[in-house]
């Protein structure tokens, strides 16, 4: 058997949830509203895939990076259960915000980053639906 | 990364059979590090393999994929599938085999196998939910 190489290793795991949205900025009126966002100006929602990579070294003893039940468990409490079946711009994240999967993606890292260490977090990607995706690594 | 560089990435399929278990632990520890993984379980694994080349100005191809998967097949494929991994395959005695481990062992295997300097990035697809990935020196982008 050779050593396994030192490097770190990436570690992904999928997430689905599902949410309603609308673009509009309460400053505009509905004229420039939908001139700026269309359809998006309607409340509508999507089934969101989520994938979360983290980076680090692998425990020898465990051959892990990090327990995935607790790295299902962290993002549960912290993203899926606050944003499934949840209207985003019901949530005080999206004051003034508007949910785009742009800004969901970040707002995503901000809400992981403390709890998993901006170190261990790598990327987060984030499919509005299997069309589109965005990806973010971080500030 | 030179300007004309491409890079290639073809999937392979393998089923085989694992469990998680650590010599380094206890039965007790490792039922509750690893969970349902401690049951001798299988997958059907996909491996990505990541490869970059300049693209040739004859044949307009970076890599020739039918040496790419001859050289993946008898490094990687024929070694693990539809073998039990903690029991059947000599090279990974003593690797406990989680998808991080099988990335960066198999990423081993596939550098001595292609041609120097060329394998960018293995990804080891446990399930649907779970990818596991190794770069070497490189970072994933």
């Amino acid at each position: 058997m050779s050593e396994p190489g030192a490097g770190p290793v990436y570690a992904t795991r999928r997430f689905t949830f599902s949410a309603a949205h609308r673009y509009w900025r309460r400053e505009w009126s509905p004229e420039e509203n939908r001139r700026a966002f269309g359809a998006l100006t309607t409340v509508h929602g999507h089934n969101y895939t989520l994938e979360v990579t983290i980076r680090g070294a692998v425990d020898e003893r465990t051959g892990m990076v990090m327990d995935l039940a607790e790295l299902k468990r962290v993002v549960g409490e912290a993203v899926i259960q606050r944003f499934d079946h949840a209207d985003l711009n019901d949530d005080a994240l999206f004051s003034g915000v508007i949910p785009t999967t742009e800004n969901l993606a970040r707002t995503i890292w901000d809400l992981l980053g403390p709890k998993l260490g901006p170190d261990r977090l790598w990327r987060i990607r984030l499919w509005e639906d299997p069309t589109f995706h965005v990806e973010y690594y971080g500030p | 990364m030179a300007r004309d560089e491409v890079t290639l990435t073809r999937s392979y399929h393998l089923s085989a059979g694992h469990r998680l278990a650590s010599p380094a632990l206890s039965e007790a520890e490792n039922r509750a590090v690893y969970g349902p993984c401690f049951r001798p379980h299988g997958h059907n694994y996909l491996v990505e393999v990541t490869v970059a080349g300049g693209v040739d100005a004859v044949t307009g191809m970076a890599y020739d994929l039918k040496r790419l998967d001859a050289a993946v097949r008898q490094a990687l494929v024929d070694v693990v599938d539809h073998r039990d991994l903690n029991a059947d395959v000599p090279a990974l005695e003593g690797v406990v085999t989680t998808g991080e481990n099988l990335a960066r062992t198999f990423w081993d295997w596939l550098a001595r196998a292609l041609p120097p300097g060329t394998l960018r990035r293995v990804a080891v697809v446990e399930t649907a939910n779970n990818v596991f990935e190794y770069c070497g020196e490189g970072e994933l982008r």
